[in-house]
């Protein structure tokens, strides 16, 4: 049909966009994986396995021939999920009660709240990580007032810690939990509360059993939009948690950077979109499929 | 003696602080007996979903006493009282099966799974849902979650089940039947029933005692047969059934009745209610209901009329007339075959049967 066919037009802008912004680098990092490092970074066209060989091993300078594996990458891999999966639960629970807080304000100064949410958002990154880092150092805001109070003797060493990288991700990721959070309790009908509460349920009981059912696209939403960014994170793992506790991102960025060898940061860049979207896909599998297989 | 199922004395309930509070319910002073089919009645916006929700423990009273079964239950939450409620848009849980939504509150009572499992399928009996027993409230029909609504509620053998306005989402067939439904249900459960509607037919026929209720007062209170022939004042009268509103004047009073002149110079006797003593001459106010009067042939009968219209109702004619002082007066004549309409500005007499004729207070 004629009308149609002239719709789609009005979506084409975006698609070249899409296609010209994300598949087109998507598919030149993926070439990239394949060939060979050259030696002031860039590549080499001449075909090579080398790249994602090293991903997961690594070969002995003097005899290339002895092959162990990475410990170093596969560290960085192990601690790129465990942080984002902890970021992801923190904020999971740090965002229910907040928002819970403002689905049940009053509807017009719910708004107001939401409002307060964005803030953050407002302030380049780059800046809110800085004043992180002035708060959290050891002669920063909390270890000073620790100290005047007498609390501690000497400052408690908070940068470059791991700790220091979950607190910048919760701190910088808690609102995409808390506005799909928000979403899906709105949409929540109060009266299965109450419902609940008349069919002799108690407070924990009602949480389990009507509401987190209830907001569970909610949660699916908010942890993938928290998930994602989380693995890739850069600035945040760089800035709070500086050469020792690095992250996919800060590995990838020194391959490309101080490494000059760009196809094993290519192949590091296609390994973590298969992670992302395999994790995806499981997470989906596992929560969003729940309700069918429940049904058998 | 009856045992008494809920107590309610000197009940308040405002809404909001200061100049801004609302006062829903005012002095409701009330008990409902064990078993007892009770209905709450009245416009909306009147307090009577305030009134079920105090009783659930959703609101706590502004003032006043609340007991049930001879407990007092003011401070206890919806979760301790043996109540249960079925909401008017159901409030079925949508992420679990009708068992389960059926089974939830003997779960959380913490009963076995052998005794959940044999009372689901008792109660998925008797609402007639067993064969949906695995079905999503989003996969059955309004009636059908209405049931489904009902058997939850009366699972965990509450002592009394609340029900705001349950039939006014379905359409007239579907309400004929769950109302009998219903009156099945309670007979067979002995269960105590607050109702609330504000369906005077549906009111009429299904309780056992009526509470009208208006801006928060209960006007009136008592058997449906009771409230429709006695009304206390003229919103009862108004609000339950039809009814003809007269002016007349009172040419004497004897005891507890007034003589009153009717329009076209006859007279008729018409009750007083307690506490009423109009002087002669006064103007006051009687009602009759539609079908207490009879048509006949004109210049016999109490009143001369003038028809206006006639309204076809299938089993019976609303003829609407004029009287000889131009008030109107509605008459309700049962159809039988062969019997026309009178046709418009055609003449007829009323008779007035004995003792239809009620003075009311204002
Ligand atoms: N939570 C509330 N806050 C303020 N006013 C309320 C609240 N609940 C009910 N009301 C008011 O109380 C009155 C009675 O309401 P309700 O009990 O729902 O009436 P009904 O069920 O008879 O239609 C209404 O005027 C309503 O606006
Ligand atoms: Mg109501």
């Amino acid at each position: 049909m004629r009308g149609h066919g002239w719709k789609w037009l009005l979506c084409t802008p975006a698609l070249i966009v899409l296609l010209l912004a994300a598949s087109g680098p998507l598919l030149i990092v993926a070439v990239y994986s394949f060939l060979s490092p050259g030696n002031m970074g860039g590549v080499v066209w001449e075909f090579s396995t080398e790249g994602w060989f090293r991903v997961f091993f690594r070969r002995d300078i003097f005899e290339p021939d002895l092959v162990e594996w990475n410990a170093a990458h596969l560290q960085v891999f192990w601690r790129s999920i465990w942080l984002s999966l902890q970021t992801t639960f923190i904020c999971a629970v740090l965002g229910f009660p907040t928002a819970w807080f403002i689905a049940t304000r009053p509807p017009h100064t719910r708004t107001i709240w939401l409002f307060l949410i964005t803030i953050p958002f407002w302030t380049n990154l780059l800046i809110r990580t800085f004043a992180i880092q002035e708060m959290i150092r050891n002669n920063g805001t909390i270890n000073t007032v620790l100290m005047q109070l007498g609390l501690i003797d000497s400052p408690i060493q908070m940068m470059f810690t791991e700790f220091a990288v979950l607190l910048g991700m919760a701190y910088v990721f808690l609102p995409l939990m808390v506005l799909p959070l928000y979403a899906a309790m709105e949409k929540m009908d109060f009266r299965l509360v109450e419902a609940g509460y008349d069919l002799y349920a108690s407070r924990l009981n009602v949480l389990w059993h009507v509401i987190l059912p209830q907001v569970k696209p909610g949660f699916i939403a908010g942890s993938i939009l928290v998930f994602i960014p989380a693995i890739g994170a850069y600035v945040t793992p760089r800035l709070l948690g500086g050469g020792r506790t690095m992250m996919l991102g800060n590995l990838i960025a020194l391959q490309f950077g101080q490494g000059r060898n760009w196809p094993l940061g290519a192949a590091l860049a296609m390994l973590m979109l298969v992670v992302v979207v395999g994790a995806l896909i499981l997470y989906l599998r596992v929560v969003g499929g729940n309700d069918e297989a429940r049904r058998g | 003696m009856v045992s008494q199922e809920i107590e309610i004395a000197g009940l308040n309930k405002s809404f909001g602080q200061g100049a801004a509070a609302f006062q829903a319910l005012r002095d409701i002073d009330l008990t409902i007996a064990s078993g007892e089919f009770f209905t709450l009645l009245g416009p909306s916006g009147c307090g009577k979903t305030t009134l079920l929700r105090i009783i659930a423990g959703f609101e706590q009273p502004s003032a006043g006493t609340l007991r049930i079964n001879g407990r007092d239950v003011t401070g206890l939450g919806p979760n301790k009282r043996p109540v249960n409620t079925v909401f008017q848009s159901y409030a079925l849980f949508p992420h679990m099966s009708l068992a389960d939504n059926i089974g939830f509150g003997l779960k959380m009572q913490g009963k076995p799974r052998a005794e959940i499992r044999a009372t689901v399928a008792e109660m998925l009996q008797l609402v007639r849902m067993e064969a949906m027993a695995d079905r999503r409230p989003s996969e059955i029909s309004g009636g059908q979650q209405q049931r489904v609504a009902l058997a939850r509620a009366l699972a965990p053998r509450p002592r009394v089940l609340l029900l705001d306005e349950p039939l006014s989402a379905l359409d007239l067939k579907l309400r004929k039947e769950m109302q009998s439904e219903l009156k099945r249900l309670q007979s067979e459960t002995g269960i105590t029933f607050v109702f609330v509607t504000h369906d005077q037919e549906e009111a009429l026929t299904m309780s056992d005692r009526i509470a009208v209720m208006s801006a928060g007062h209960i006007l009136q209170l008592g058997a449906p047969q009771e409230i429709y022939n006695t009304p206390v004042n003229r919103f009862v009268a108004d609000f339950i059934g039809d009814t003809n509103f007269l002016k007349l004047r009172v040419k004497a009073v004897e005891g507890g009745a007034a003589v009153l002149e009717l329009p076209g110079g006859k007279t008729a006797q018409a009750s007083l209610p307690e506490g009423m003593a109009p002087t002669t001459g006064a103007l006051v106010t009687a009602v009759i209901r539609p079908e207490q009067a009879e048509a006949a042939a004109p210049g016999t009968g109490d009143l001369q009329a003038t028809v206006e219209s006639a309204t076809f109702f299938g089993t019976d004619t609303h003829l609407h007339l004029t009287l000889a002082d131009a008030q109107g007066f509605v008459l309700r004549r049962q159809n039988r075959p062969g019997q026309p309409a009178p046709a418009p500005q055609s003449r007829l007499g009323l008779a007035l049967a004995p003792g239809a004729l009620r003075v009311l207070k204002d």
